[in-house]
């Protein structure tokens, strides 16, 4: 009989081993476990897997059409001692990603902030203006169109007009002009999907905190924002920055489509074009696969440091 | 390579996490064909361009000899077309001389008996589709008079070819048949440079019973049902069934548009018929209703037919004096108004017609069936906009109208034959949609023929010509007129008199006569404003090249140009045109009682000129950007309004007393239409797109090839019709198709999981080599020997042939007709020599081989060549450069015109390198270094290099610009460009140019050496970019073990036991089959009947060019460039080359640098780059250190 009590105690944490308790914790969770497997499964198999997949490939010389050969690290070592042009890439993705990130970040916070102050008929429809260039495709091609090389193009014919040039200038086409027009479109589309969660979070927030805080003593706008407004909104903050990072780090189909692929003298070169040349053009998919990991690593590390920034926000 | 299922799994999910896209290859690669052009004859000369312009209108050339005296009472004239030929100036032959002819008289003798038979009096003359032909008349005194020109041909399909000698050899096209006429060696007026005579075409879907007796009255009833047409058949076949009782015979004619196996109708195939016609000299623009009038001095003169397209024959040529009192020539070339034909109608009695038992007797008349064709463009259709539209399947797409992007060009017209069971008065009804033009109508001519037979010369109820050619009844019913609403309309065929009422048009129709209904799509009553739009356009662009000229293409708006006092009458012109085009906007309205959307245009324009000729014209300056992209409004604006585009769903014959209650409904109600789009929506999910156009479930037994393409959905439909038609694959060779549309980027994933196609279609030559160095396509030379073996390779080297039993014959020589016949063979393939060597030139065939190995069969074929405006080119006194040199000679006359050259950059850059006898490779003469090495930094092509660069830096050629617009202003005459998309771009988009530019090899590069005749050889070399069908790995994957009979050294047969592969054999046929030019003819062929002449197709297949529907003149240059054509081939690493030539002459452009300098920079990282990729393949390769391993 006291056997029997023995043996029904209950099991105590530190009596049994880290990977025993796991066990046990999820066969009594095992309906959240069911639940929640479905979207793992195919995390795992569409996300996980090809990131562990493409470390594994960037060790070999792939193909694609015949099977991989391990090559040890001679793609990483030919990527950072021979490669001039991933240099120039790594470069261009770094200007391109410190110019669009933290600009059009405070951009989408600052102009959501702008429009949260708007009554609501009115806040609707300049949301609506402000995020329309990033939801409406490739509408992006109308600077093709401002900026065309042609004598006729909208920019050539009106500067030939002031005087200030002579012959149309190869904006695109022309090594001097090709990254600041990719910035500068860059910027215009990157209102997207960060700025509505941004309006979202500023109307999320709860009218009595303000309240509170005039109580204690708030004295203005901008202490009100940085004490109140941003913390509370800091989940949405996360949000767009996660977003903002992959946005200028992943930029790639917007050059493409305006400068051509690839930009004349690499000027607009970013390391996504360097991947998708080696991985589409060159047949090289070993090699790519090392500069995905390379891009991997910098976009995690950059989502490191911007964690530790946000959690500074309000203090 | 086997790979196990893991690899398979693995390298599927590497590829798909890892590729981004599949960038298509720049097509770079390789050597010479070494054939260097030494005349270029195809370019117009300077004479010839002159001669086009300062030709006047018909309507100047008719004012001009306003006053000259008609002389009365003056007989017509008729030419011997034999006899009265001037021999040594034509290009003609008589029937009895002409191959082509005796080779037609066998196939249609019974239009050659009445020939024969005196029905034609005189001998004819068959004239080809090249050269021209002259006649000598003469003009007895005082007969000087206004004539008509009458001609008689013969309307048929002539299939000619010559073995001995090609020139001899003659193939009718789909084109009309085009001449251009002179008179005393020059063109009269401007619209006989574009004589047309129509053809006839007839859809393949009649089909008739054999007489049966039976004992009715005469009558004929049609009947619309769906019915099996075949025991066998599974469906029901939607048809048209006409029942005839005549003479106590009766005859069931069935009209029947096949189905695929999911009851989709089939495009189904038209052929040309052959008649007799009759041709008035008349404009094929449609602004002119009348015939032309030419106007005759006494004395000797010569008539002239140039060709332009097509052969055709002719048996006389009749000058015709206008006013001739002969009754027959008269009904002939007058016509009489509505008004005269209505007074007609009541002095002889015609009532309405109607049945005495008062049954209906109305005649339906489904537009999807037409008897005849003008065009093979003219095609029934599918439309799914209404429910009532008979007859409307919510699960499938049967053709139920006729006319929605085709069928609207001018001339173009769709015929019935019809019957009426009571004589008396008709009316037409229609039900249609028009909702292409808002704010506008459209005009059809009512055409009718019948009762030649049955009834006297102007009698009530005969129409048409003596012959049966079909004529307006009266002058209103050129423009029946059809009104613009968003819905189906049913009318019934109308115009609008002076006083703006619609009135019906009456027909009178006699019992028993079969009638034929042609409704042609024609100007009608807009053709005056159309006339005056396109006169103010052409005035228009003249103005504008004259205000280009002063102030060049970004004028200074801050500068007086002083327009009124250096062009006066430039102002006074654009005022002019204001008024003229707002005039126009006001008449339109009025026409139409309706500003829609359509008018809105002119009043832009008319808004723009204003501003333009006010204050001696100082907003002209600031305007000239927006006045250019007007000019182009105005041109599309112009060009939708001539393009009348009418769904018709059914035509009938309704006699006149009746109103509109006796037409079908033009809506269907509310509730069957949401009834109809419900079952629509939901069939949507079910219907099996990849099925469509299948005529069979494939059978199991049977050998299938898998085929890929990535086109369009009307590329691959002709596909299926020609793989499944009578003669074509299936039917010849037993296997069947099946047939996928893919996206391009499917190809590889595919091939990486082992589930690829056999063959596919289309694949560029820079993929085609990428895959292939990756072992991913088959070498289909036979040259292989590393990767297949013996038994693979024997397929692509011998004729193979197949007997009865299904034995695979493998044979070293082709067997004659008899012997394949005696053996009972069917010929499954030829080998890869034959096929390549009959049908490509080496520079195509060049971008596929890589190390010796053939890797596909070249299918398109695209090069430069240089487009140029003629009219431009006369005003300026320029010839047509013939050399690089000529082109800089001619630029200063264009640049101070402030016109300019447009030269594609990418393509000039690499072509030439090649026509200075340079290569982009060295080494190209040895198999083992060849391509190891770039060959930009040789003199020859560092100084062709430079030559481009200097010519948009020095020469300030544009690098950027739109060349069919500035072509269509005539800014810039001279364009070098892809010479199929550059020729369907100026077809379709510069309409209005027509007949006014023309193409032609590139401008040559001397070679400093001389013929024999001491004069400069000069290379026109251009570069082909190649697309190929492919076979793929996968195609081998099975095999059989079989005997088969071989023939030995000694020439014995023996058995041998060998490996077939049977999907490799098929996909070979299949390959052989689809790029043979028959089939790459037909198919282009059909691209232009379906989309239009816009749709050219560039085939690869050298003799499928000839069967293609250019002009002659066309064709000629293209084949002239096509023998001067080098190729770059494809060796590992080439898509660095382009990149690096694009960077450095850019960089020469921008940044001023020297081209040299520029472009010897990358030298280094392009060897670099080709010397890593030819590692990675295990080639010879070459550090940057290394001599030259061979001397080149």
């Amino acid at each position: 009989m006291s056997q029997t009590t023995e043996t029904k105690r209950p099991v105590k944490r530190s009596e049994m081993s880290k990977l025993r308790w796991t066990w046990k914790e999820m066969k009594r969770n095992k309906t959240a476990y069911f639940m929640i497997a479905p979207f793992f499964l195919l995390f795992i198999i569409f996300t996980v897997l090809p990131v562990f997949l493409s470390m594994i490939l960037s060790l070999t010389d792939f193909n694609m059409l015949e099977f991989p050969e391990f090559v040890g690290v001679t793609n990483y070592t030919r990527l950072f001692l021979q490669d001039d042009i991933f240099i120039l890439a790594c470069q261009n993705t770094l200007i391109f990603a410190a110019v669009t990130g933290p600009v059009s970040y405070l951009l989408s916070l600052l102009i959501a902030w702008f429009i949260n102050e708007l009554p609501p008929k009115i806040r609707a429809v300049v949301t609506l203006i402000f995020y329309a260039p990033s939801i409406s495709g490739n509408v992006y091609l109308i600077w093709k169109t401002l900026f065309s090389s042609d004598q006729y193009g909208w920019a050539n014919a009106t500067l030939m007009d002031l005087g200030l040039i002579s012959s149309p200038i190869l904006w695109f086409e022309d090594a001097d002009y090709v990254m600041g027009l990719c910035i500068v479109v860059a910027l215009w589309t990157s209102l997207g999907t960060a700025f509505l969660s941004f309006i979202a979070g500023f109307q999320t927030i709860d009218r009595s905190m303000y309240e509170a805080a005039a109580v204690d003593g708030i004295k203005n706008r901008w202490q009100e924002l940085w004490y109140i407004t941003l913390p509370t909104m800091r989940p949405q903050m996360m949000f767009g920055a996660v977003l903002a990072i992959t946005n200028s780090f992943g930029f790639g189909a917007v050059v493409d489509a305006l400068c051509g692929f690839p930009s004349v003298d690499y000027a607009a070169h970013t390391i996504m074009h360097h991947l998708s040349d080696y991985g589409g053009a060159r047949y090289e998919v070993g090699y790519s696969s090392a500069i995905a990991v390379v891009l991997f690593i910098i976009m995690f590390a950059s989502n490191v440091v911007i964690k530790k920034a946000l959690s500074k926000v309000g203090e | 390579m086997k790979k196990t299922l893991f690899q398979k799994v693995l390298c599927l999910l590497l590829s798909v996490t890892t590729l981004l896209g599949v960038f298509g290859l720049t097509v770079m690669a390789a050597p010479s064909d070494g054939s260097y052009g030494t005349n270029r004859d195809t370019a117009s000369s300077l004479e010839e361009m002159t001669a086009l312009i300062g030709v006047p209108t018909y309507s100047e050339y008719l004012n001009k000899y306003k006053d000259n005296e008609a002389a009365e009472g003056a007989g017509a004239i008729k030419i011997d077309v034999v006899g009265d030929r001037i021999e040594k100036e034509s290009n003609s032959m008589t029937v009895a001389d002409s191959l082509a002819c005796q080779d037609s008289i066998k196939r249609f003798p019974e239009l050659w008996e009445n020939f024969y038979d005196g029905s034609v009096e005189s001998e004819a003359l068959f004239l080809p589709e090249n050269g021209s032909t002259t006649w000598s008349f003469n003009v007895p005194d005082g007969a000087a008079s206004y004539y008509y020109i009458k001609i008689t041909y013969f309307n048929c399909y002539v299939d000619y070819t010559d073995p001995s000698d090609s020139s001899a050899s003659s193939k009718s096209s789909i084109s009309s048949i085009e001449r251009k006429l002179f008179i005393d060696g020059a063109a009269p007026f401007k619209e006989t440079s574009y004589v047309t005579f129509n053809k006839t075409w007839q859809f393949d879907f009649v089909s008739e019973t054999e007489p049966v007796d039976c004992n009715e009255e005469d009558s004929e009833t049609v009947t619309y049902v769906t019915k099996k047409l075949a025991p066998e058949d599974e469906r029901e076949a939607y048809c048209k069934v006409v029942r005839t009782v005549k003479n106590k015979k009766m005859v069931e004619k069935t009209y029947a548009i096949s189905q695929d196996i999911n009851g989709n109708s089939m495009l189904p195939t038209v052929e040309q018929t052959s008649k007799w016609g009759t041709y008035y000299c008349q404009d094929s623009t449609g602004y002119n209703l009348d015939f032309f009038r030419f106007y005759i001095f006494n004395g000797t003169h010569t008539l002239t037919l140039e060709a332009e397209r097509e052969p055709v024959i002719i048996s006389s040529i009749e000058l015709i004096p206008v006013d001739s009192q002969d009754p027959a020539v008269k009904a002939e070339v007058s016509l009489p108004t509505y008004a005269e034909v209505l007074s007609k109608y009541e002095t002889e009695g015609a009532k309405p017609a109607k049945d005495k038992d008062g049954k209906d007797i109305s005649v339906r008349l489904e537009a999807e069936f037409p008897d005849f064709v003008s065009d093979s463009a003219v095609y029934p259709t599918n439309d799914k906009t209404s429910s009532a539209t008979y007859p409307s399947e919510p699960d499938s797409q049967v053709y139920n109208v006729i006319g929605e992007n085709s069928y609207n060009a001018l001339g173009q017209w769709a015929a019935y034959k019809f019957t009426v069971s009571e004589t008396g008065l008709y009316k037409f009804g229609m039900r249609y949609l028009q909702n292409a033009l808002q704010g506008m109508y459209i005009c059809r001519s009512i055409k009718l023929s019948g009762g030649q037979n049955e009834l006297p010369e102007g009698a009530l109820g005969r129409y048409g010509l003596t012959d049966g050619s079909p004529t307006a009844p009266f002058l209103e019913a050129y423009s029946a007129e059809f009104d613009y609403s968003d819905d189906w309309q049913s009318t019934y065929v109308n115009y609008r008199n002076e006083s703006g009422e619609k009135v019906d048009f009456q027909f009178y129709f006699v019992e028993g006569v079969e009638y034929t209904v042609y409704l042609e799509c024609s100007l009608g009553s807009l053709r005056e404003i159309i006339n005056a739009a396109e006169t103010s356009l052409n005035n228009l662009n003249e103005y504008y090249l004259r205000i280009l000229q002063l102030t060049g293409s970004t004028p200074d708006d801050s500068r007086d140009y002083q327009f009124h006092k250096v062009m006066p009458d430039v102002l006074d012109g654009l005022k002019y045109e204001r008024d003229n085009l707002t005039n126009i906007k006001k008449e339109l309205e009025a026409l139409c009682e309706d500003s829609g959307a359509h008018t809105a245009t002119l009043q832009t324009v008319a808004i723009l000129l204003d501003t333009m000729w006010k204050d001696r014209g100082v907003e002209i300056a600031k305007n000239l950007g927006n006045f250019k992209s007007y000019l182009g409004t105005l041109g599309t604006w112009i060009n939708d309004s001539k393009k009348g585009t009418l769904i018709v769903d059914n035509i009938n014959i309704v006699p006149a007393d009746q109103d509109g209650e006796a037409l079908p409904e033009a809506k269907a109600g509310f509730f069957s239409s949401l009834w109809f789009e419900v079952r629509s929506f939901f069939y949507s999910f079910f219907i099996d797109y990849e099925a469509m156009g299948l005529t069979a479930v494939p059978d199991e037994d049977s050998r299938t090839v898998d085929v890929w393409l990535a086109e369009g959905r009307d590329q691959s439909n002709i596909w299926r019709t020609m793989i499944d038609a009578e003669g074509g694959f299936t039917d010849t060779t037993g296997y069947g198709v099946t047939l996928k549309l893919v996206t391009a980027p499917t190809l590889l994933p595919s091939i990486l999981a082992g589930k690829g196609p056999d063959v596919y279609m289309g694949l560029d030559s820079g993929s085609v080599i990428n895959y292939a160095i990756r072992k991913a396509v088959l070498c289909v030379n036979g040259n292989d020997e590393v990767n297949q073996s013996e038994d693979q390779r024997a397929i692509f080297t011998h004729y193979i042939y197949r007997n009865d039993e299904n034995e695979y014959f493998y044979l070293e020589h082709e067997l004659t007709a008899d012997e394949v016949a005696a053996n009972g063979y069917t010929l499954v393939s030829k080998p890869y020599s034959e096929v390549s060597a009959d049908n490509y030139v080496t520079a195509a065939t060049n971008t596929l081989t890589l190390e010796g190995n053939a890797y596909g069969v070249p299918q398109t074929m695209n090069f430069a060549m240089m487009f140029y405006r003629m009219d431009v080119l006369a005003e300026l006194g320029e010839e047509v450069p013939q050399t690089w040199d000529e082109l800089l000679s001619v630029l200063p006359t264009l640049q101070s015109n402030n016109m300019q050259i447009g030269v594609n950059y990418i393509l000039a850059l690499d072509f030439m390198i090649y026509q200075k006898g340079g290569s982009m490779w060295k080494y190209e003469s040895s198999e083992k270094w060849a391509g190891a090495r770039i060959a930009l930094d040789t003199p020859v092509a560092l100084e062709s290099f430079n030559f481009i660069c200097r010519l948009f830096s020095d020469y300030a050629f544009p690098v950027s610009f739109d060349a069919s617009n500035r072509f269509r202003t005539g800014e810039m005459p001279i364009v070098v460009g892809d010479y199929i998309s550059t020729y369907n771009t100026l077809t379709v988009y510069a309409t209005e140019i027509d007949g006014l530019w023309e193409f032609c090899p590139l401008p040559g590069s001397d070679t400093g050496k001389k013929d024999q005749d001491g004069d400069p050889i000069i290379n026109y070399n251009s570069l082909a970019s190649v697309t190929a069908s492919i076979i793929l790995e996968g195609a081998r994957r099975e095999s059989v073990e079989t005997t088969i009979e071989v023939e030995n050294e000694q020439g014995e047969i023996e058995t041998k036991t060998v490996k077939r592969y049977p999907d490799m054999e098929a996909a070979w046929a299949y390959l052989q089959w689809q790029t043979s030019a028959s089939v790459q003819a037909n198919y282009g062929n059909k691209m232009v009947a379906l989309i239009g002449p816009s749709a050219k197709y560039q085939a690869a297949n050298k003799n499928a060019i000839k069967d293609l529907s250019w002009t002659a003149k066309e064709r000629a240059a293209i084949e002239d460039q096509m023998a001067n054509l080098s190729s770059i081939v494809n060796y590992p690493g080439s898509y660095i080359m382009a990149r690096y030539m694009k960077f450095a002459f850019l960089e020469a452009v921008d940044e001023g640098t020297a081209p040299t300098e520029a472009i010897t920079q990358y030298i280094e990282t392009i060897n670099l780059e080709l010397t890593r990729k030819r590692e990675e393949f295990d080639m010879a390769t070459l550090a940057p250190t290394d001599p030259d391993p061979v001397q080149d």
